[in-house]
């Protein structure tokens, strides 16, 4: 019952994420049914995610590619209704939060069918784009091959100016990879060229996909189910730590467009449309482009606006992590403090026992799991800092 | 790290230890104090070895009254040079701690061809060759006529490390096979013969199985080795059919024909001296008149043998085979009398009293002079000089099958097939002399050392172990693998997908649906499974009529959409070249499947570690064909004297033999891997239990009669659940790794008993 108010919903009444809903039950020693405790669990996960990230130099303009594994293994049921449909679901939902948090960067999308890598969608900032060429192209069929897709994103990507940061991100379905040649090479090629290569598995661990991510300094995680994949794909929305010997710092020339006059008609460089109103002009060149951030077509300078800089300047100054407090049960000052700062709500769990809860380093305030993940992940700034 | 066990301090060169590394040592270290021997089971991957020699070498340290040799028997050269490789490690933490008092010797003993540093011995192809060789250039009598001229070959190796004479030693430190040969080059003397100088003075030898248990090159031991040495066999789930197969000869035509080549050409040398020198033989007759016990004063004396009884030593050569002639006419009419028996139609089975009869009846050789045959013909070749000793390896397995037969009358039975029972149409007539009783040849090995201590990943049920090879084992106990995550998943699949039961048994097996069924299992599995599989069939015959019937209905294709297929052959260079692209297709991505036997080469020494093996599919039961006239013989023997069960032991036999081929998955404990035993038969509790207790303790009742379908599932669950990044130290209720400080705390508290029990 206490579940029950905490959620505000009949267990009838909450929408489930995924539909196989008794696979979050175990069975004890004596076989009763128990739900698994995730909050923990998440937690330790969230804090992992914290540690290799805060306080090191970021890669705020990245330039990544999504490869999309197409071949037969994506037509596969585990997910529901397939994987092609859950991944295309998620990408969409990732090149929204990724834009949202590197308004400078920008993203191309690969996909990967009967062991042929074609490029879906060139480097862009445009989030519709992106996945309008996606949703179009949907279908899967033949062999997957890890070396071509890189091959075809190495090609891509050595052509990008050196500040930015070069990224694939590839969501492999399949279980193994039909290559024409040495993979081994190509991986040693990508590293040369610093590309940080991560991979999301949507079924088991790959030893080359590993290998692949090791070599390179990305991530590779295999999603358990669909919020889980969800959960994998949005940790790469926040700007990876730079590659130490690549982080040379770097003067860059940006343009800060003025937006066109209501009722000014002019053709834009990129759609070579005649437009109306709408648009901005590149400050060099005078050309008219539709939508920020993007390179001019005409000069080549990169524009953006100031409010673009604005949203990626948090990555460098994060929140330190919150320390974990281990609760004492009989220390009087404890009582007064087993509210959490940010929500109010108490820090004891079921039974008056403390749960674990976590403090902020510099002002000593606490906070329940929730807000922790919330203040880090979405608010940037500590409550109790400043309400100091 | 360094702690104390009892009154022992452990140097322990990792800074954490596993609770199963400590309960190891500790019941080791008991054994030691009772100087009893002892059976440890312990899971691979778990740090077995070095627990083990640390505890050991540290005992030594610490007790420094009764010094204690460390006899170490792998099974493999590369076993050997990881052991060693390990106890370097452990040597530079001890020496780091306790200066050069904690300084030893210890030596890797292999044969000529894994030590020799002479290129042009080196270039023979095999072992025996390569002893020919060695042989040729270092003989005593080749290098008396080399000094005089100066166009015979010697080896200046060698030469090197006869002029050193007692200087020749190896420092304090410890060799592996490729250090000692280093080391050799280096100084210029020879590895092999000095590493079997210092086997006498080395505190610790790491050397193969044969080197205690084969009477033939038992010899260095049984002289050199002091009563005060604790034996290791490590891996020793097979030790019986080791010992079984030291004492076990079978002669075949061919072996015939070249002892009777092997004969005339002994006459010939024999004529040759009567010319030349007819003294040497002369002398050699004085010799054996003298008694063998005085063979020592032969110049390279050969190795003596520890199996025979002792008085054999001190009685002199009979009288009848002190002459080389006559010698040679025994031999030969041994050799015609064999052939004879050969010569028959039907199977016979013997005992060695009535056959030993039958020989004195139709040949007239007594028993005593079957018995002396090995050591008369060694003495023989030495007198006259005969250096190239692999051309007469068939008239020396005549002689050590004669001298087996004389020697024991129990235990052994002669077994004469006139065709393989599997092709009669085939004459391959084969007289086997088997050995029924593994605790023949490793009885001297009880005997003579203080402690043995036999250890292995597979000891199921450990106790019929000491049934086996007929010893009292003061400490006897399977340890468990403490796991931070459930890493292995192993399942027991009796259905197809059809719901029909799956098995290799005798009636079953020609039935199409169960070929179906296996393929249909494959073909899921590979389709969920990542980078490497592998499977194991009962035998050939049967992999390769089930391999033939998936290709007639397209199963192979199909499998081979997923993952490449490579098949292991009894040829050993094909098997290595299919290993080799195995392992490149799991690496780079493709993903593989490897056909193999129980039984064969592959399941015993090969590692499927990590990617080379997600998934180990045991295909039926790996029973012993049941109708090999030698495994009934002993199956009898088994019965009637050691009361254990026909059925019993074939189930036991068939059990470890898939317990180890399933165990080549799991090498360490961040790996992890899927079993899947696939036969109806694994369901009954009679078989099942006698898995070993690491993985019983993994397969949940749950997993105990799976279909297809309900295996998929288990396997895409349980592949994802690994997949995830994991705490590698344990939480705190399920500590997997101690440092110094949990350990001094638990003993403190005395919560280190509840741990180990």
């Amino acid at each position: 019952e206490d579940e029950d108010d905490n959620l505000g919903l009949e267990a009838w009444e909450r929408s489930y994420a995924d539909d196989r809903s008794w696979e979050a039950l175990q069975e004890d020693e004596s076989g009763f049914l128990r739900p698994i405790d995730n909050s923990a669990f998440y937690h330790a996960q969230y804090r992992r995610r914290l540690r290799t990230t805060a306080r090191i130099q970021k890669g705020l303009i990245r330039y990544l590619y999504i490869v999309i594994d197409l071949s037969r293994a994506a037509a596969e049921m585990d997910f529901r209704p397939s994987r092609m449909a859950v991944v295309a679901k998620q990408v969409e939902a990732f090149v929204r939060e990724f834009f949202d948090q590197n308004p400078l960067s920008q993203i191309g999308l690969v996909t990967v069918k009967d062991g042929v890598a074609n490029c879906l969608t060139d480097l862009g900032g445009s989030p519709e784009s992106h996945i309008k060429a996606l949703m179009g192209k949907l279908g899967c069929s033949g062999d997957s091959s890890l070396q071509n897709a890189l091959d075809l994103v190495q090609g891509l990507l050595s052509q990008i100016p050196s500040y930015g940061h070069r990224e694939v991100l590839i969501l492999y379905s399949a279980l193994s990879t039909c290559d024409p040649g040495d993979i081994m090479e190509t991986i040693q090629k990508c590293k040369e060229s610093k590309i940080r290569c991560s991979v999301i598995g949507l079924s088991a661990e790959m030893f080359i996909c590993k290998h692949l991510c090791q070599d390179t300094g990305g991530s590779y995680s295999v999603a358990l189910d669909e919020s889980h994949f969800k959960e994998l794909i949005m940790e790469h929305a926040p700007p990876p730590p730079a590659i130490a010997e690549f982080a040379i710092a770097n003067l860059i020339k940006m343009g800060f467009p003025q937006r066109a006059g209501e009722g000014s008609i002019s053709i834009c460089s990129c759609h070579k449309e005649v437009k109306v109103g709408v648009g901005y002009t590149c400050p060099r060149c005078k050309a008219r482009v539709c939508e920020l951030p993007t390179d001019c077509r005409i000069c080549g300078l990169q524009l953006v606006s100031s409010p673009h800089l604005a949203r990626s300047y948090h990555h460098l100054f994060p929140i330190a992590p919150f320390d974990e407090v281990t609760p004492l049960l009989n220390d009087p000052r404890n009582r007064s403090r087993s509210t959490c700062f940010g929500c109010q709500q108490s820090l004891l769990s079921s039974g008056n026992k403390p749960g674990l809860y976590v403090a902020c380093p510099k002002c000593k305030k606490h906070f329940c799991l929730e807000c922790d993940i919330y203040i880090h992940e979405s608010l940037h700034n500590c409550p109790g800092c400043e309400s100091l | 790290m360094i702690f104390k066990l009892e009154d022992v301090t452990v140097y322990f060169p990792y800074d954490n230890i596993y609770p199963e590394q400590y309960s190891y040592m500790l019941e080791l270290k008991r054994a030691l104090d009772a100087k009893g021997h002892c059976l440890l089971e312990m899971p691979t991957g778990t740090g077995k070895t070095i627990a083990l020699l640390s505890l050991i070498t540290s005992y030594v340290l610490s007790k420094p009254e009764n010094p204690v040799k460390l006899i170490y028997c792998t099974r493999t050269v590369h076993e050997m040079e990881k052991t060693l490789a390990e106890l370097k490690l452990l040597h530079n933490y001890q020496t780091r701690h306790l200066g050069p008092a904690a300084k030893i010797l210890a030596i890797g003993l292999s044969s000529r061809k894994n030590l020799c540093v002479n290129s042009r011995v080196l270039a023979a192809e095999n072992r025996d060759s390569v002893d020919a060789a060695c042989r040729k250039r270092t003989a005593s009598w080749v290098r008396a006529l080399a000094a005089e001229n100066p166009n015979i070959e010697t080896c200046e190796f060698f030469e090197n490390y006869e002029k050193a004479a007692s200087a020749a030693v190896l420092p304090p430190g410890v060799y592996t096979l490729q250090d000692l040969r280093a080391f050799g080059k280096q100084q210029g003397w020879c590895p092999y013969f000095l590493a079997r100088h210092m086997v006498q003075f080395a505190n610790v030898v790491v050397y193969s199985y044969q080197y205690l248990l084969d009477p033939k090159v038992a010899g260095i031991i049984s002289k050199e080795m002091q009563k005060e040495s604790v034996v290791v066999f490590d891996e020793a789930h097979n030790i019986d059919n080791v010992c079984i197969e030291a004492l076990s000869v079978s002669v075949r035509r061919q072996t015939l024909e070249g002892a009777t080549r092997n004969l005339s050409r002994i006459n010939q040398e024999i004529e040759r001296f009567k010319a030349t020198d007819a003294g040497r033989l002369r002398a050699e007759y004085n010799r054996l008149v003298e008694g063998l016990a005085l063979r020592g004063n032969l110049p390279n004396a050969w190795l003596s043998n520890p199996a025979l009884p002792s008085d054999i030593l001190k009685e002199a050569v009979p009288g009848n085979i002190r002459r080389a002639e006559h010698f040679l006419h025994v031999l030969r009419r041994l050799v015609q009398y064999l052939r004879g028996r050969l010569e028959t139609e039907n199977v016979e089975k013997e005992g060695p009293v009535s056959f030993v009869a039958s020989i004195t009846a139709h040949a007239g050789i007594d028993q005593k002079t079957l018995r002396f045959c090995y050591e008369r013909l060694h003495s023989l070749m030495l007198t006259l000089e005969i250096t190239d000793t692999d051309e007469f390896l068939h008239i020396q397995t005549i002689c050590d099958f004669a001298t087996l037969v004389g020697t024991y009358t129990r235990g052994f039975s002669i077994i004469i097939e006139p065709f393989d029972e599997r092709m009669p149409h085939i004459p391959d007539p084969v007289l086997q002399l088997s050995c029924h009783d593994a605790s023949l040849a490793v009885k001297p090995v009880f005997d003579r050392f203080q402690s043995v201590v036999i250890t292995s990943g597979t000891l199921s049920p450990i106790d019929l172990y000491p049934r086996l090879l007929n010893f009292h084992p003061v400490v006897s106990r399977s340890f468990k693998m403490s796991l931070t995550r459930d890493c292995i998943c192993p399942m027991v699949l009796t259905r197809g997908s059809d719901q029909l039961p799956v098995s290799t048994k005798f009636d079953m097996r020609s039935d199409p649906g169960v070929a179906r069924n296996y393929g249909k299992l494959l073909v899921e599995m590979v389709s969920i499974v990542p980078d490497g599989i592998v499977c194991f069939f009962v035998s050939y015959s049967y992999m390769d009529e089930i391999i033939a019937t998936w290709n007639d209905s397209g199963i192979l294709k199909e499998i081979m959409q997923h993952k490449l297929v490579f098949i292991e052959t009894q040829d050993v260079v094909e098997t290595t070249l299919a290993l080799d692209n195995y392992r490149k297709a799991c690496d780079c991505g493709r993903g593989a499947v490897f056909f193999s036997v129980a039984r064969g080469k592959v399941a015993e020494g090969i590692d499927f570690d990590r990617h080379y093996g997600r998934l180990v599919i045991m295909f039926g039961v790996p029973f012993q064909y049941t109708l090999s006239k030698i495994l009934l013989a002993r199956l009898e023997y088994l019965r009637d004297t050691f009361q254990i069960k026909e059925g019993d032991f074939l189930t036991f036999d068939a059990l470890r033999q898939a317990a180890q081929c399933v165990g080549r998955v799991i090498r360490s404990k961040a790996d992890y891997g899927m079993m899947i035993f696939a036969d109806k038969r694994y369901s009954r509790h009679d078989k099942r239990s006698k898995l070993p207790g690491w993985i019983l303790s993994h397969l949940r009742d749950a997993h105990l009669n799976l279909s297809t379908d309900m295996a998929l599932h288990i396997a895409r669950e349980f592949l994802r659940k690994m997949a995830q990044p994991y705490d590698k130290a344990g939480s705190i209720g399920r500590k997997t790794l101690l440092s110094q400080a949990d350990l001094e705390k638990m003993t403190n508290d005395g919560s280190i008993n509840e741990m180990l029990y």
